[in-house]
């Protein structure tokens, strides 16, 4: 057991400082955007930068329902790294670490919102997907905020109410609004200050390296012994990591929502069908369904709404 | 098959599609292969959840599809209908499991060589249906006497519930690593992971 969280932060610094960045960012788009595009657009790539750069520690409240968890969020930037914490404060006593990542090191989701920056170069960026909207916000944590409205265009996607440091752009509270406005997932910060965190070491069961997929590094995860595609996806939704064609996870993002497809190969028929389970914004669907004479398990879970994983699900096929 | 068409077949599967919406479905299924395909692939999931035979799937059915999605114009779903929806439960409690190894059998198909043995799923590293965190668990046919008594098994619906809340249980935390480099929430979709495994 590691004494504090911080001599963890080194010990695990050599290790993922060795791990490159991920690939470029999508092609931009040739759309005129509006000017609260604009804005909003500015707002996201604010708060995807300061997310990065800033230094700060604070307890969050994540909210499912009748399910409410209390965490602590420690993040300092040391010689152009991040070192991250997030430990459970309420029922499992765990704890995630992200040690010794490159500042410079952006990720597609980060990238598709940080095109905001680069606007109007960069075209309208995730504005193709979504509605925006601009106002003042709540007091949050002590800090009074911007809100930004986020609705989908499409049926895809869901939308979200972000509030974010007038100040500093940060993301001090996010709401995940299903169909009817509905809120499905709500977090925020009870308690945010601005500087590099002191640790304090915690009564923690577990902690957990948060691992940093690279490029051109294989997986290493399970894997299919044939090759498959996915032929549909939401416009906008890009993979977060490039997998060799057998793995058997892909992830893709739009910047703001993030789902991932598993398929198993099952040792024998099974019948054809489908099973759903929510919780909070995230939809786990399992569809049994055959491909090219195979039994597939085909699992889709994300923060995205039954339809979107459906049809995903529906899209897989063996390459033969 | 356009991509507004695959959408509003999508929300009709969801209950979510508007009049509009229904009718111009109703006016292209007759005309798009494409489109009569994916719904006959919707509908063959769905029909195994409602306990229809497959077989009637493989008809041409058009005129049936158009008969059934007319009696689907409905009113919107209501907000209490949404709201009393029941929120999935993540704990995985010993009587779920063992619900699950007979559900995961159940969807193995009748008459399969293979069916009732634990066979481990080589090169995927993920336990087979209905065999995760089940070790030694084994179906059995309930007797009475020399008399065999038919099995008791959930429906199809019931255990493919349980295989996606399972698969969500199992999948999250590998889901997670991903949205958390993502999404702008930082270290927060952790915070969705029933049980953070080291």
């Amino acid at each position: 057991m590691v004494s504090t969280a911080r001599s963890l932060f080194h010990a695990l610094t050599f290790v993922t400082t060795l791990s490159a960045c991920l690939v470029a960012a999508p092609a931009a788009l040739a759309t005129t955007c509006s000017e609260t595009d604009a804005v909003a657009l500015g707002w996201l790539a604010k708060m995807s930068r300061s997310y990065r750069e800033l230094a700060y520690q604070g307890v969050v409240t994540f909210q499912r329902g009748d399910d409410l968890q209390v965490m602590q969020i420690a993040r300092s930037v040391e010689s152009g790294q991040t070192h991250e914490l997030l430990t459970r404060l309420t029922g499992q006593g765990a704890q995630v670490v992200r040690a010794g990542h490159p500042l410079d090191c952006t990720h597609p989701g980060q990238q598709l919102l940080q095109l905001g920056d680069q606007l109007p170069a960069s075209g309208c960026g995730i504005a193709e997907f979504y509605r925006f909207q601009v106002g003042e916000g709540k007091r949050i944590a002590g800090r009074l905020a911007v809100r930004v409205g986020i609705q989908p265009r499409d049926m895809y996607r869901y939308g979200y109410i972000l509030e974010l440091d007038r100040e500093t752009g940060l993301l001090l509270g996010l709401s995940t609004l299903g169909h009817g406005d509905q809120t499905l997932e709500r977090f925020q910060f009870a308690d945010l200050h601005y500087g590099d965190s002191v640790a304090q070491p915690r009564d923690v069961a577990t902690v957990h390296p948060a691992r940093h997929p690279h490029p051109d590094v294989p997986d290493g995860g399970p894997a299919l012994t044939a090759p498959w595609s996915v032929n549909w996806l939401p416009r906008g939704f890009t993979p977060t990591d490039s997998v060799a064609a057998v793995n058997a996870r892909r992830t893709f993002t739009d910047g703001l929502a993030v789902f991932s497809i598993f398929l198993e190969q099952l040792p024998r028929e099974l019948r054809p069908g489908e099973g759903v389970a929510r919780e909070g914004s995230t939809t786990s669907y399992t569809r049994g369904m055959s491909l090219e004479g195979q039994p597939i398990l085909v699992t889709v879970v994300g923060e995205v709404p039954l339809n979107t994983a459906r049809m995903v699900a529906d899209s897989v096929r063996l390459v033969r | 098959m356009t991509e507004q068409l695959r959408e509003s077949l999508s929300a009709l599967m969801d209950d979510e599609a508007n009049e509009l919406e229904v009718q111009r479905l109703l006016g292209q299924l007759g005309e798009d292969e494409a489109l009569r395909q994916t719904w006959v692939r919707y509908n063959l999931a769905r029909s195994v959840i409602s306990g229809q035979p497959v077989g009637r799937l493989n008809l041409d059915i058009s005129q049936q599809v158009s008969a059934a999605i007319a009696a689907d114009v409905r009113p919107a779903v209501g907000v209490w209908q949404r709201l009393s929806r029941p929120v999935a439960s993540l704990a995985v409690a010993a009587s779920v499991t063992a619900v699950v190894v007979f559900g995961g059998q159940q969807l193995y198909q009748a008459g399969d060589p293979g069916a009732g043995a634990a066979a481990p799923v080589a090169a995927t590293g993920v336990s087979a249906v209905g065999f995760v965190n089940t070790l030694g668990a084994v179906p059995l046919r309930a007797s009475y006497g020399n008399q065999t008594m038919p099995e008791l098994q959930p429906a199809a619906h019931t255990a493919y519930r349980e295989l996606a809340r399972q698969r969500m249980y199992l999948y999250m935390q590998e889901h997670a690593e991903h949205a958390a480099l993502n999404s702008p929430q930082g270290l927060i979709p952790f915070a969705r992971v029933p049980h953070i495994e080291e």
